[in-house]
């Protein structure tokens, strides 16, 4: 019997695939049946990631170069992209500023990556029509800013606030054209991405989570396998908390 | 694709599913026999759960029902007490009655509130109380995004009731972490159900109501099934108080 959480037959865009929750998103697609086209600008880990995942059953996975801050760069992602079934904006960075010292550079630069990229990538896809009837889009925002704030991470959580909104705003404007939109918002995941914390400050953290532990990738990319399935088709505009139960007390 | 490869398995799981009888609830049952749990039928309605469990997958595992009004504390605790330990429960029997708040008696909001928002947590308390539930295990309400998410004329009583299970769920997913043990809930929009009452309201308005709905539709049992068995199976360990909006982007704007 056909697995109904099956990615069979779709193709997935994903960006900020070399690493981290991207990395493990394309793993776990693949081994759902997807073929996927990966992007990062980071070339090198991104090819080890590509050559690590079970062949498609048609058609091979590709990985594309890019830097998404660049525009011309965005244009050409999508032009090499075939039709797609799902993308996954995934690609972010973070970094700890208290307010009195954000400068303009790290706000544009955090903006870009997190906020910008994704709309623009959208955009042009959407333009292009390259996502397919039926398609199906998730974001990786956050539960910081949308859920819960904490010190220091203001820029970021503006730019996940950012996210959505946009992924409503998404969902609301295409569904009549059958194609779904929601996000995943997970809290502290183990990733390179909280590497600026020490041990002591991530055990400490910890006991903020009534599960005791930080996420692992997978279990966000089991969020964004569920929204990228069949399963998930009366889905649209929906946040999916993934947080440990952090933002309940 | 890894042949037998799928994170959302529910085999070597038992799965107990109120309301099992029709709708939602048999839809989950059926969907979660076909990934391999071992289903625990529960229902007021011996017909309709019969019916059920001659649908189910995997009939060598012995899937079981049990014939018990929600309602009666004693009944519900009768029925824990014969239980197996099971790694799931999908609360998910519910009533709905559309009732203008000037004509809203006491007598039909706690009938509405017992089903609702009373019995699942009876029945978690005695799941609890008597070892019932293994560890790790996952509780799954079928709350609404009516009341949570968006309000509707005359549907005050059902809104609030599904409230409270979100205020519960919420409370249980912190109180009962610590066990190993979660709690979401599924909040679906309209879904074509026999709750949906075609006697209260004509199918000429339900499909005016459809273009609410930016998918154009209402949901199919299915959807909220799957979203139900995403919750209950090992892909969403790390969730713990999420309440899963299944409503065809209806509260958007």
């Amino acid at each position: 019997m056909k697995n109904p959480f099956s990615l069979q037959g779709k193709t997935v865009l994903i960006t900020g695939a070399a690493g981290g929750i991207g990395s493990e998103t394309a793993k776990i697609l693949t081994e759902l049946g997807a073929r996927v086209i990966l992007t990062d600008i980071r070339e090198e880990p991104l090819n080890l990631v590509l050559e690590s995942l079970v062949p498609p059953s048609e058609g091979s996975h590709l990985a594309i170069k890019a830097d998404l801050t660049n525009e011309e760069d965005i244009n050409n992602l999508v032009v090499a992209c075939p039709n797609i079934d799902g993308l996954v904006c995934n690609a972010g960075v973070m970094k700890l500023t208290p307010v009195p010292f954000i400068s303009e550079t790290e706000l544009k630069r955090i903006q870009s990556i997190n906020l910008n990229a994704p709309i623009l990538l959208t955009k042009s896809l959407l333009r292009k029509k390259k996502i397919q009837k039926g398609g199906s889009i998730v974001f990786t925002a956050s539960a910081a800013g949308v859920y819960r704030v904490s010190i220091g991470n203001s820029i970021y959580a503006t730019t996940k606030c950012g996210i959505d909104a946009f992924m409503r705003t998404v969902a609301l404007e295409m569904g009549p054209k059958g194609i779904r939109c929601n996000s995943v918002n997970p809290g502290m995941v183990e990733t390179a991405l909280i590497g600026s914390f020490t041990e002591e400050e991530k055990e400490k953290e910890k006991l903020n989570y009534p599960l005791r532990r930080f996420a692992k990738p997978e279990d966000i990319a089991y969020g964004i396998a569920y929204l990228l399935s069949d399963a998930s088709s009366f889905v649209t505009g929906t946040a999916l908390k993934i947080d440990g139960g952090m933002t309940l007390g | 694709m890894t042949d037998n490869y799928n994170p959302y398995s529910l085999v070597g799981k038992t799965i107990l599913v109120t309301g099992a009888g029709s709708g939602i609830g048999r839809a989950t049952a059926i969907e979660a026999s076909r990934l391999g749990g071992r289903i625990i039928l529960v229902d007021i309605n011996e017909a309709g759960i019969v019916e059920t469990k001659g649908m189910l997958d995997g009939q060598e595992l012995e899937h079981l029902y049990y014939v018990v009004d929600l309602c009666d504390e004693s009944a519900i605790d009768a029925m824990v007490k014969e239980l197996p330990v099971i790694n799931g429960c999908s609360n998910n029997a519910g009533i709905t009655k559309l009732t203008p708040i000037q004509f809203i008696t006491a007598e039909e909001m706690e009938r509405i509130h017992k089903v609702n928002l009373i019995a699942p947590m009876l029945l978690t308390k005695y799941l609890l109380k008597r070892k019932k539930l293994s560890r790790p295990a996952s509780i799954v309400f079928t709350a609404s995004a009516g009341g949570v998410f968006v309000a509707s004329p005359g549907n005050a009583v059902y809104a609030t009731s599904k409230c409270g299970v979100d205020g519960y769920m919420r409370t249980a997913a912190l109180e009962l972490a610590p066990k190993g043990i979660r709690c979401n809930s599924v909040n679906p929009g309209m879904v074509e159900t026999p709750l949906i009452n075609r006697g209260q309201v004509t199918a000429e308005q339900h499909e005016k109501d459809k273009e609410n709905y930016p998918l154009g539709r209402y949901g199919k049992p299915e959807d909220v099934a799957l979203a139900t068995i995403y919750l209950l199976s090992d892909a969403s360990s790390w969730m713990t108080g999420t309440a899963l909006k299944i409503d065809g982007g209806l509260t958007l704007k």
